[in-house]
């Protein structure tokens, strides 16, 4: 079962694979670049200002309100998934993501990224952490938009990379823990590929604490096989969302799908070949959820 | 995690009008195990940005309050004392 979303952006693929969503045309068409410079000259305030009166702060405590509560969700999960001509950049309006797994960040680094790709530093990990780490992939409009933007920009260092770097950093990444998502920034306009933690990531936080979509879970499901699993653990310390367990009557673990986001992420972790990624739309208690 | 958590912030103390920037220390960001903090530049104060494109004021928020664990590593660990947790 395809997402709404690929129905809507994919042209009959997941929309991620669509390269239209990735082109200058659009870009330009959408006068994206005007958006972006004013998303991202601001975007550490993105839960601090206002809407119908209201901030994100506290937002656990407002989801929980009654009636109020309720109106806040749909609100926010419209601006979240907006598409309207008003849409509103310093709210990040239609910014939303998905998990990807590495193999799927790397055909859309070779193939479908537009150019100039550059390396710079993660905001979310800045916001919430005061950590600089250059581990967000961005491309086509947005690199000129962030060029501009010296908080996000390492000195001293090569912002702009090509197709090959950018694909061995992101497996780099990978290796070390990161999950890689691809975002909708405004829908559906894709222009980066992030390496997230949880909770540094504000949509991991978004969605895995006050359940908004904000962050979508991959197209494809962990498969542990059973009989190869030998109960070494190594993957439970690789996974940032805390989805697999350790079973020690049955000397192996078992893997939450409440949590598990389908990043693949502890197939690298993994010495006995256990873990191994299958498409969603192939398990029909997973089929159609994202 | 029951009732209702208010972490405050002094603001003459930390921010863009205290003796701490937050770029500088950061130490409340960082001990929060869940994440509650934000460090964001300042709106809706006196002082408007010079340069929007690189902007020199920064405070921290506690943005996601139901998170909090009231461990209190943040109030131990803010070099002015700015921070209190009340319930």
């Amino acid at each position: 079962m395809m997402c709404q979303w690929c129905m809507k952006h994919g042209a009959g693929k997941k929309w991620y694979m669509n390269a239209y969503n990735y082109s200058n045309e659009l870009a330009e068409k959408e006068n994206m670049k005007e958006y972006l410079t004013e998303q991202w000259m601001n975007f550490e305030q993105v839960f601090i200002r206002r809407i119908m009166g209201f901030s994100s702060k506290n937002l656990g405590y407002k989801l929980k309100m009654p009636i109020i509560g309720r109106i806040l969700r749909w609100r926010a999960e419209n601006m979240i998934h907006s598409e309207k001509k008003n849409r509103n950049p310093i709210n990040a309006d239609g910014h939303f993501g998905q998990v990807i797994p590495l193999e799927d960040a790397k055909i859309i680094m070779s193939e479908l990224a537009a150019e100039p790709i550059i390396c710079n530093y993660c905001m979310c990990r800045w916001m919430q952490r005061k950590e600089k780490e250059a581990v967000c992939i961005n491309f086509g409009v947005l690199s000129e938009v962030l060029e501009k933007l010296p908080r996000f920009i390492p000195k001293e260092r090569t912002v702009r990379i090509d197709r090959e770097t950018a694909m061995e950093k992101l497996e780099e990444f990978n290796k070390k823990g990161y999950i890689s998502t691809v975002w909708f920034q405004p829908v559906p306009y894709i222009n980066a590929i992030c390496s997230c933690e949880n909770p540094e990531c504000g949509a991991f936080t978004l969605r895995s604490k006050f359940n908004l979509m904000a962050m979508y879970k991959a197209e494809y499901i962990i498969q542990l096989d059973q009989d190869k699993c030998q109960g070494c653990k190594s993957c439970v310390a690789m996974c940032q969302l805390n989805a697999i367990q350790f079973i020690p009557s049955m000397n192996r673990v078992i893997i939450n799908y409440d949590k598990c986001f389908g990043c693949g992420i502890c197939r690298h972790a993994c010495n006995y070949d256990a873990l191994k990624l299958i498409p969603r739309e192939d398990y029909p208690g997973f089929d159609g959820k994202y | 995690m029951g009732k209702k958590v208010n972490i405050g912030i002094d603001y003459s103390k930390c921010g863009e009008s205290g003796k701490i920037d937050p770029r500088d220390c950061g130490l409340c960001l960082k001990v929060c195990d869940p994440a509650v903090f934000v460090m964001h530049e300042t709106i809706g104060t006196e002082k408007e940005q010079e340069d929007p494109y690189d902007p020199q004021d920064w405070r921290i928020t506690p943005i996601w309050g139901s998170l909090c664990t009231r461990c209190f590593k943040c109030v131990e660990v803010c070099p002015e004392k700015a921070i209190t947790i009340k319930w």
